[in-house]
């Protein structure tokens, strides 16, 4: 029970958020927008973020609830709004959460004053989760099979992977000429914990069957397997330390490593026509450090007690046969895992020119012409088990003093079809602040959102004129 | 103009960092409880006429099975109601009476569920029988139960041999109502 618990917590409490960041792509005024296209059009002399401030990020959905239903203070017993939850999810609703801490950032220009490369480094710390919920499970833990005869309780809902890892990377873009911006970012992974159950396969069965001796034909066919690193040693009786810390340790400092990359560029095709896309965290996990892998194969067919009455000794006992036929076994074999890969695509159109300002022309959106107004749409897609996430966002941008830009955007994703975000970005001085804040719809009460992000963060940007 | 733009900024601002939010209380976690029945196979068979060969006179047949499932503690623990139900056929002419012994650890005889099988006279002879329920003190021998002893007692009637027909066919099923939590 105390397990079930925690894993309640883990999943709902610390793990609270798609990974899609439709508010910062293309943001160019932030610097973290090169995180999400790092062939961003973003330009600096140097900058640096607040340490452990420059980019916090969180983002959670749900497909088919919310907070609010499972956690709701009125009074409704818990029990019943389970049963509630798992009746209107289906084996296709998912649990997504990210969740970013920027360490340390910077960048700085390469080359003289009149060049155009970039180059952008730092550390962030990461935790994905995703799952899809486990319909068919939840239903025999919460019912039996008691009123389900006939019906195949199916193992491959169990879906799941999570991972906390960070991630040491460094970028640098180039803006070619006043056309083309393009640029990469290789990225070092290294993963404190991971957790990957996404090929299970099999069914629990209970039927009538007049073709056996008995009342019913019961079968349970097991294909489930469980990896793990950096975790094994938590449940291990003799564990006495603090698990927080210590996979925060692994996480920075003995994690399993991995690489990838990103990659991206903005095309104008005129001044104020632009298309961008990137493709982020391509790249994978090979799982090294206290790995386990659990399995439970095989295939057993419960018959009840049959005496024969011939004075055989025949004796029957149930456990041992059910461990014999699906037995739980332990592997200690290295794995890899990919990382969840995100494609952004946009196209942009800007308008309404800017006066022309002495003071500053820094902001490079399209080559010497500033513009106040900019409308557009992105394209978001992600890896996942079974099919990817799939966002489309139409947007609107707006430069409201020199130094502060708005954006908003229009999401239609799987957890919702009325997402606005909400995005400011404002310069003084040299400090850079950033929020966001998705889904503002739901914030009257935004335990009831089926999804939710925010970010924020604090730069020092500093320009030529700075 | 610019005070507009002030206040739509103060309105971004409240966007972004006012929001409400129901009271959420997550220590329902605790609450959960899991309740489900689960509904098994107990025990079965089939005795064909041609195996009970005698000369028309009373006799016996016992076995005894093990039926280990409550030394798992988990379930056991969890167990709060059992539902035992017995469907018997008979297609031989005779008579039966079935007892089912639960037996525990020490062969000492828990319960006797007996059932008495009228003699095949054509027809349909398939009989339910009411469903044992298992609470409270009866409950608490069900749990002690790691054996079941089968006894068939074949009342007197015509001699069976080598070609008579029909045959006594017992299903079962368990019905154990758990609550996880």
């Amino acid at each position: 029970m105390r397990k079930i618990y925690l894993i309640f917590c883990l999943i709902f409490q610390l793990s609270c958020f798609s990974q899609n960041k439709e508010i910062l792509y293309n943001f160019t005024s932030i610097p973290q927008s090169l995180l999400v296209n790092p062939g961003a059009d973003v330009s600096y002399k140097y900058y640096f973020g607040f340490p452990v401030l420059s980019g916090v990020s969180a983002n959670l959905g749900s497909t088919s609830f919310s907070a609010y239903d499972l956690f709701a203070d009125n009074g409704v017993d818990f029990n019943q709004k389970v049963r509630n939850v798992i009746s209107k999810s289906s084996a296709n609703d998912k649990v997504v959460t990210n969740q970013q801490l920027e360490i340390f950032s910077g960048g700085f220009r390469v080359g003289g004053r009149e060049s155009k490369s970039y180059v952008s480094f730092g550390l962030y710390q990461e935790f994905d989760f995703f799952m899809f919920v486990p319909k068919d499970l939840a239903l025999l833990a919460l019912n039996g099979n008691k009123d389900y005869i006939g019906k195949s309780f199916n193992l491959g809902d169990l879906s799941m992977k999570a991972e906390v890892l960070s991630v040491l990377h460094f970028g640098f873009h180039k803006k070619v000429n006043e056309k083309l911006v393009y640029g990469g970012r290789a990225k070092i992974y290294s993963s404190g914990a991971n957790a990957s159950s996404t090929k299970n396969s099999g069914y629990i069965y209970t039927g009538e069957s007049a073709a056996t001796p008995n009342f019913y034909n019961q079968v349970i066919s097991s294909n489930l397997e469980l990896r793990t690193s950096g975790l094994s040693k938590f449940t291990k009786d003799e564990y006495e330390g603090n698990v927080i810390r210590d996979i925060a340790n692994n996480t920075f400092f003995n994690g399993s490593l991995g690489l990838g990359i990103d990659a991206g560029f903005t095309y104008y095709f005129k001044d104020n026509l632009q298309v961008t896309a990137s493709v982020v965290d391509l790249g994978f996990v090979r799982q090294t450090k206290d790995i386990e892998t659990l399995t439970y194969k095989g295939t057993y067919q419960y018959n009840g007690v049959n005496p024969d009455f011939m004075g055989n000794d025949d004796p029957e006992n149930v456990f041992d046969e059910f461990d014999k036929a699906i037995p739980r076994d332990t592997l200690y074999n290295k794995y890899t895992t990919w990382r969840p890969t995100k494609i952004y695509s946009s196209i942009q159109y800007s308008f309404g020119e800017s006066r022309p300002d002495n003071e500053c022309n820094c902001k490079g959106q399209g080559g010497d012409v500033n513009y106040k107004n900019a409308v557009g749409a992105q394209f978001f897609a992600m890896s996942a088990p079974r099919t990817p996430l799939l966002a489309l966002t139409a947007f609107y941008r707006r430069n409201i003093f020199r130094k502060l830009d708005v954006k908003a955007t229009y999401t239609l994703d799987t957890f919702s079809n009325k997402n606005i975000g909400l995005g400011l970005a404002g310069t003084i001085g040299p400090v850079n602040l950033y929020a966001m804040v998705n889904n503002v719809l739901e914030y009257k009460d935004v335990s009831k959102a089926s999804s939710a992000a925010f970010q924020l963060g604090v730069n020092f940007v500093f320009q030529d004129k700075d | 103009m610019k005070s507009s733009l002030s206040s739509l900024n103060l309105i971004f601002l409240a966007f972004l960092f006012f929001s409400c939010s129901s009271n959420l209380d997550f220590d329902q976690v605790k609450d959960l409880k899991l309740e489900p029945a689960v509904l098994a196979n107990l025990a079965y068979f089939d005795i064909p006429a041609n195996k009970l060969i005698d000369d028309g006179g009373n006799h016996v047949l016992a076995d005894v099975r093990g039926f280990d499932v409550f030394k798992d503690k988990f379930f056991t623990n969890r167990l709060t109601k059992a539902e035992f139900d017995f469907e018997i056929e008979n297609t031989i002419d005779r008579a039966f009476v079935v007892n089912l012994l639960l037996l525990n650890a020490n062969d000492e005889v828990l319960e006797t569920i007996t059932f008495n099988v009228p003699a095949y006279t054509g027809g349909s002879n398939v009989i339910k029988y009411p469903t044992e329920s298992f609470e409270n003190q009866r409950l608490e021998n069900l749990k002690q139960t790691i054996n079941i002893g089968f006894v068939v007692f074949v009342a007197a009637g015509p001699p069976l041999n080598d070609d008579s027909t029909g045959s006594l066919k017992l299903k079962s099923s368990a019905t154990a109502y758990l609550i996880i939590g």
